[in-house]
């Protein structure tokens, strides 16, 4: 049993657990949930003591077999990649244990063993080497989401529930489709395998075939990151869902589109990734600029950072096809950035919600006035999220941007623009909800940090800074899980090279003398 | 040359028996056309040498089930039946398939016997007993399993007629 | 033939004996030594004996065939054929009817049509499923298949007050007799064919014509209407979604089940061992309907309000879904055939178990919204809905994704690829329908407050059916393993 599939299991015993706890006991189950929470992110520390950087192949490996024939194999392992985004998925899971202590009051029991459950899958979408296994965890973490808005969350929630299912699977079925064929092609689900088949070109598309291929895979992340312009569930689930799980949508399931474009994508359909790299990050691109735009008007709190998360995201996507080690480790930063400083944003919109029973920015104003240490909070948030320098998303962006200059300057610029809205409906949103005179409402019933707030939200700021400023702790197996992937993006590249017109050709030979 | 004259008059009866079972308005008329048409089915087994076949046709359908039928049909109220909606409505769907099955057969026809390449009869050696005891012969001995099994199929369907029917169980 | 029914041929019928003989027995006693309503119990006694000794001669058969190593064993000159496709849907049949017996008692009592020639019906109707499973001939085929079908026809009637029960009963009847002559057109002109009623005899014949002859072509058509009739496939589908709504719940649930695995196991048999000759006629119209009927079967449940409905709906589509992987054809195909058939017993039986277990007195329970919050009311219930529902979606981590799985991988195997994504995309809108039941068990207010029919039969047949469609779906290698046995032809 290595500590990574203790991980795995812990949260499913978790949830046994809290199925046996007798459902009026509120108490019990909270405690029980946050015992096993920090039990499993305790768990995912010693993953990030014992990885070891200077090591190429995944580590904590267990392969068994699962299914004979065809063979499908319990095959887990993580790498530089998956190591933080395993921590991001057991840190949050705790963080949202406690910010819904008080919020959720009816079928308590239910909300934490799902909760509980879903740390399992979403862990287990980061580390499953097999693409069957793969699918399997993909789907699974996205039934205990569907029940978490669904049941416990705003007024349209069953609409926003079922929009949200239906989209992700509508993308994953194809996937399933093409993971199929891959293994039809390949002869097996295994993944390093079948990434070792295509680097030694033993396992060769054609050229429609891969796009296909490609097209499959793309259209599940792509849903799910969630790109321009498939992104039209992510408001609605975002607003409706109760504030656990719009933090760990956010914060987690989100990446999970990230990471597979990163692990599955690009190195598997190398040449399919590069040629249609051009306008994937055009819609990245519109995608930052139409979600910080969109922000910008909102009037809802949760709307505007769920739009504001269709921005951030862009960035990510953008930096993974620029194709570049500076743009992929960016794109990687940004998504523990995003997932730290939104979470943290949904965390304190959902305090503000418990106080004021509004996500409306008009019914709040001078909140700073009346809990000075919750507006402290959400300013250091607040700049972390339009990318302060010495805050986590500074280094992100700008990695990003430095990688796509090294590609095509144009788009940097269009990104940056992102930047500077990005600054626009943050400050303003600050501006609007935080200063100014308080109303009745508000001097009423918001009051400040209690202590169980506290250490829902210390840990997330802490991180806001450390990111910012100690970026070696967690560029290292970064860097290294991206060079790897870059290298497999360089094998097998049918290269095209572009007939020109004549004249053109004739002009530059004529300059060039 | 008999032999084809009696062939096309009993599949004559057979066929404009069964279009005017199905055409008629009046049950009692139906009913009588499927006489006729279940008559020239007998017709066609006695032109192929099953007299027991032809018999039992005769004996059982014409003259047992169809019986039934009339009875049936005269105790319950016609008119009103008359007057209810009916449902053939579908004359064109129905042309339509007649008519693709009808081509089939045509097509058929032009081809010849040659072209069906049927089965011959197992054993080419001349037939000395009669067809009943040869239907008796193979009714008992090769099919004597669905033999059985179409008495148990007998039993439920007595069984489910008396339930369908009687009040009170 | 020397013998008529030798010791071999004895120890092929025995299941068929056993439920045939329980069969009348439960129909004598109820009259006989158990009339009063109050010793109905013992009837029940009856019919779990008798799916017993009919187990135990499955049982006999399957050891039998592995210890002596040998694939098949025929008797009665062919007539009947033992093997390991036999055996496996024979299981299905029998673990089908044991839990329909075990949930038909309490319901029953609240229809207020409780009578022992309901549990005689049901052993019977076993008993026809397993002549179509067994049988080798196309008389032996067609008799069991209108033993079969003549037990639901009575069956989907049973309610004799229920004005519903009685049309769809009589739609039921009407059309399936019409769809029995096609059938029974089809094979005489196998028969006619081949010379002989014994299919291994109809393929070596059909094996010596071209595919495209136009006899073969009749026979094929023919043929393939009444059979597509039976499993109720897109255009012939029409009779299904009336019976099963007018019909008593307990038997929708048995002719979903247990009808259409039986039906299926006589398609394989026919289609595979004459008609394989003729394949590449068959395929693309088998192609043609299965699209057809996933799309008529999706869409049209998607608006749907009555679960029973729905669900007939959901079965029509999940029968182009077996079609999918015949068509396919390959050895994964058929694998995937087998084991969808298998989880699709078990998950649609659990669907309908709910169903039953919504009905009261005062409350017929078919509607979307009788299911309204049921979470707040018996969670137990609502969860085990819930895993069926997702394993008839195929969302994993349940059985119906493991099926779904084979047939896409054969699908794709045998280079399907538009049929595989036809199929891929309904999952998304199978999704949408079989959320809107969840959606109303979990999300929707609680509606109606009254207890749910249950009864020790109904729990065990749930808990049964629920911890097989998740374990099959968990860890599906044993079950993967029974078909793959069964496969050995």
């Amino acid at each position: 049993m290595t500590l990574l599939n203790l991980c795995l299991a812990l949260p499913v015993a978790g949830f046994l657990l809290i199925l046996a706890i007798p459902k009026e006991n509120h108490r019990a189950i909270r405690t029980a949930a946050l015992a096993v929470s920090l039990l499993v992110f305790g768990l995912s520390l010693g993953l990030a003591v014992r990885f070891d950087t200077s090591l190429p192949a995944y580590q904590f490996v267990t392969n068994v077999p699962w299914i004979a024939s065809p063979a499908i194999r319990y095959h887990v392992g993580i790498d530089g990649l998956s190591l933080w985004l395993v921590i991001l998925s057991t840190l949050l899971t705790p963080v949202g244990v406690l910010v819904s202590w008080r919020y959720i009051d009816r079928r308590v029991k239910e909300f934490y063993a799902l909760l509980i459950l879903m740390e399992s899958g979403l862990i287990g979408v980061f580390v499953a080497l097999d693409l069957f296994l793969f699918y399997v965890f993909w789907e699974v973490s996205l039934i205990p989401m569907y029940f978490l808005i669904g049941v416990w969350g705003h007024e349209r929630r069953i609409y926003a529930a079922v929009k949200f299912f239906l989209f992700t699977m509508a993308g994953s079925v194809l996937m399933l489709a093409a993971i199929i064929y891959l293994y039809t092609q390949a002869a097996t689900f295994d993944y390093p395998a079948i990434l070792s088949l295509v680097a030694e070109g033993r396992l060769r598309f054609s050229p429609l075939e891969e796009t296909l291929l490609f097209l499959g895979f793309f259209l599940a992340f792509a849903i799910k990151v969630p790109l321009f312009p498939l992104h039209t569930w992510l408001p609605d689930a975002h607003v409706e869902a109760p504030t656990a799980g719009s933090v760990i949508l956010a914060s987690v399931m989100l990446k999970m589109g990230t990471y597979g474009l990163l692990r599955f994508s690009l190195p598997l359909f190398p040449s399919a990734s590069r040629e249609h790299a051009p306008w994937i990050a055009v819609l990245a691109i519109i995608g930052i600029i139409y979600g910080a735009l969109v922000a910008m008007v909102q009037p809802n709190m949760k709307k505007l950072v769920a739009y504001s998360s269709v921005s951030h995201l862009g960035f990510v996507v953008l930096g993974i096809f620029s194709f570049t080690q500076l743009g992929l480790d960016g794109a990687v930063y940004q998504m523990l950035n995003h997932g730290i400083s939104t979470g943290a944003l949904f965390v304190l919109v959902g305090f503000l919600y418990e106080r004021r029973h509004s996500l409306e920015i008009a019914d709040y104003g001078g909140v700073a006035t009346p809990a000075p240490n919750l507006a402290v909070v959400f300013m250091i948030t607040t700049l972390a999220s339009i990318g302060l320098p010495v805050l986590n998303n500074f280094v992100g962006e700008y990695l990003v941007l430095q990688g796509t200059a090294q590609v095509n300057f144009r788009w940097t610029v269009f990104a940056a623009i992102g930047i500077i809205l990005s600054a626009c409906y943050m400050l303003w949103l600050y501006q609007r909800a935080f200063f100014g005179a308080a109303p009745e409402p508000v001097r009423a019933h918001v009051h400040d940090l209690s202590p169980r707030e506290w250490s829902a939200i210390l840990p997330l700021v802490v991180l806001m800074v450390w990111m910012g400023t100690a970026t070696q702790t967690f560029l290292p197996p970064i860097g290294a899980a991206n060079a790897r992937i870059l290298e497999h993006t360089r094998q097998n590249v049918e290269f095209h090279v572009k007939q020109r017109p004549p004249g053109a050709a004739s002009a530059e030979v004529a300059r060039a003398r | 040359m008999l032999d084809t004259f009696f062939f096309y008059a009993f599949a004559l009866l057979t066929l404009g028996g069964g279009i005017l079972t199905v055409t008629r308005r009046n049950a009692v008329h139906s009913a009588m056309w499927l006489i006729v048409s279940l008559a020239g089915a007998a017709g066609l087994y006695l032109l192929q040498g099953a007299e027991f076949l032809f018999a039992v046709q005769i004996v059982l359908y014409v003259g047992g089930i169809m019986v039934l039928f009339l009875f049936v049909i005269m105790l319950v109220n016609l008119d009103e039946a008359a007057k209810m909606r009916q449902f053939n409505k579908q004359w064109w769907v129905a042309l339509a398939c007649v008519s693709g099955v009808g081509a089939l057969v045509a097509y058929f026809l032009r081809q010849g016997a040659g072209a069906f390449r049927l089965a011959r009869p197992p054993q080419g050696a001349p037939i000395l007993e009669g067809n009943t005891e040869r239907i008796a012969d193979v009714l008992f001995s090769e099919y004597l399993l669905p033999f059985e099994i179409a008495s148990v199929l007998l039993l439920v369907a007595i069984v489910g007629s008396v339930l369908m029917a009687k009040r009170k169980v | 033939m020397s013998q008529y029914y030798t010791t071999t041929d004895h120890f092929v019928l025995v299941p068929a004996l056993m439920l045939a003989l329980f069969g009348c027995a439960v129909l004598l006693f109820e009259v006989l030594v158990f009339p009063h309503p109050r010793q109905r119990k013992w009837l029940l006694l009856f019919v779990l004996l008798g799916l017993a000794f009919a187990g135990a001669g499955v049982w006999r058969q399957q050891n039998f065939l592995a210890s002596q190593g040998i694939e098949e064993l025929t008797a009665f000159g062919g007539t009947l054929t033992v093997d390991g496709f036999a055996i496996f849907f024979n299981w299905i049949f029998l673990a089908a009817s044991l839990i329909v017996t075990l949930i038909s008692y309490r319901y029953l009592e609240v229809e207020g049509e409780h009578h022992g020639e309901y549990y005689g019906l049901i052993l019977l109707a076993n008993c026809g499923m397993f002549f179509l499973a067994t049988g080798t001939d196309l008389i032996t085929l067609f008799i069991g298949l209108e033993l079969m079908a003549l037990c639901f026809y009575i069956l989907v009637g049973f309610l004799r007050e229920d004005r519903r029960s009685n049309e769809a009963a009589l739609k039921y009847l009407l059309l399936g007799a019409f769809s029995s002559g096609f059938l029974v057109y089809g094979f005489s002109v196998l028969y006619g064919l081949a010379g002989s009623t014994k299919l291994r005899a109809v393929a070596d014949a059909l094996a010596s014509r071209e595919p495209w002859d136009p006899v073969v072509f009749l026979a094929l058509a023919t043929t393939a209407v009444g059979l597509l009739f039976k499993i109720s496939a897109v255009p012939f589908h029409m009779w299904a979604p009336d019976a099963y709504e007018g019909a008593p719940t307990t038997v929708t649930a048995y002719l979903s089940v247990g009808s259409k695995a039986a039906s299926f196991a006589l398609l394989l048999r026919v289609f595979l061992m004459p008609l394989g000759a003729a394949r590449e006629v068959w395929e693309p119209l088998l192609a043609a309907v299965a699209v057809a009927t996933m799309t008529v079967g999706n869409l049209a449940a998607v608006t749907q309000t009555n679960i029973k409905r729905l669900l007939a709906y959901s079965s029509i589509s999940h029968a182009g879904y077996i079609l999918l992987g015949l068509i396919a054809g390959n050895e994964t195909g058929i694998k995937g055939v087998l084991v969808y058939i298998l989880v699709y017993t078990f998950m649609n039986l659990g669907a309908f178990l709910v169903v039953v277990a919504l009905r009261r007195k005062d409350l017929l329970g078919e509607d979307l919204d009788d299911l309204a919050g049921l979470v707040y009311k018996s969670p137990g219930y609502a969860i085990l809905m819930l895993i069926f529902l997702l394993s008839l979606a195929g969302i994993p981590p349940t059985a119906g994704f493991i099926a779904k799985y084979y047939i896409f991988l054969a699908l794709i195997e045998t280079r399907h690829y538009v049929l595989a994504v036809i199929g891929t995309l309904y999952v998304a809108v199978a999704i949408y329908y079989y959320f809107r039941i969840v959606r109303s068990m979990f999300l929707a207010p609680l509606a109606d407050t009254g207890p749910l029919t249950t009864s020790f039969g109904l729990r065990l047949a749930l808990v049964v059916t629920g911890v097989l469609t998740l374990g099959i779906g968990i860890y599906p290698e044993p079950f993967l393993g029974f078909a793959q046995t069964s496969l050995a032809r």
